[in-house]
């Protein structure tokens, strides 16, 4: 797996690329917790190139939603691909997560929230 | 540990590991185990269902098995045909009751980050089943046309 960071429209863009696998857990949970914890409000996970989640990455991307709550912000989903759709739709994580079709749409926060992208 | 029967060709032989408690182990088991279902043209929302129950099964016989005690092993067996693939893991530990497991799709569990490893594997497996007071995991994803992902 590889981390791709850029800022987009003031939020911090996080692409996953490849397989988050229990073996990646410890960098995407860097990428997503040291974000926040150096101040980024908005955060969008990519996942247009991520081919494979575990539950130990999705359990990531929770633990970032919620410190991103406690501070104010927000981590959402953009752009999930088939395996990863019916992923948060089996785990009911698509009504947690606010899931946007693309980073455009996730930067501009149209409704989203349980759609499911 | 492989006794049960199933459709699969009982001729056909079982692969055994005993891998190390590291996670690094992981990554070249499920290498193995999904260069065979490719040898066998499994479709690829197979391929996704079946690397993700065994990572599960593995994650959680390492981790809450054998409490990623080095001392500890993990046992795995794995034989795959055109028709289904059948896999066993056990581990080391105490044991556990796969039935007091938290359901994790409930509301009040949603924010949980952990605690999803056994729902994934009984969603993208056609049967789950626990040995050895939970020590052991059998599990078998069956090949069909079209098919291959999460159950509905």
């Amino acid at each position: 797996m590889k981390i791709q960071v850029r800022e987009e429209s003031g939020c911090h863009v996080v692409a996953i690329c490849g397989s988050a696998d229990v073996e990646s857990s410890a960098v995407l949970r860097e990428a997503l917790l040291g974000a926040i914890e150096s101040g980024a409000r908005c955060v969008i996970c990519d996942l247009g190139r991520t081919d494979f989640i575990c539950s130990d990455a999705l359990g990531v991307l929770i633990t970032a939603y919620l410190k991103a709550l406690t501070r104010g912000g927000f981590v959402r989903l953009a752009d999930p691909q088939q395996h990863l759709k019916e992923v948060l739709a089996t785990t009911r994580l698509d009504h947690l997560f606010d899931i946007y079709a693309d980073v455009q749409a996730a930067v501009g926060g149209a409704e989203g929230k349980g759609k499911g992208a | 540990m492989p006794s049960r029967p199933t459709d699969n060709d009982p001729a056909r032989p079982w692969t055994e590991k005993v891998l190390p408690t590291q996670l690094e182990a992981i990554r070249d088991a499920e290498g193995d185990v999904m260069a065979r279902l490719e040898e066998f043209a499994y479709n690829e929302d197979h391929q996704f269902a079946i690397r993700l129950a065994f990572e599960e099964a593995l994650v959680n016989a390492m981790k809450h098995g054998n409490h990623m005690d080095p001392a500890r092993k993990v046992r795995l067996a794995y034989r795959v045909s055109p028709q289904c693939i059948e896999i066993r893991i056990r581990d080391e530990g105490e044991g556990f009751d796969p039935g007091v497991v938290p359901d994790p799709t409930v509301d009040e569990n949603l924010h949980r980050p952990c605690g999803r490893g056994i729902m994934l594997m009984r969603s993208y497996m056609d049967t789950v089943e626990y040995a050895c007071c939970g020590k052991e995991v059998q599990m078998t994803k069956y090949r069909r046309p079209s098919q291959g992902g999460a159950k509905p």
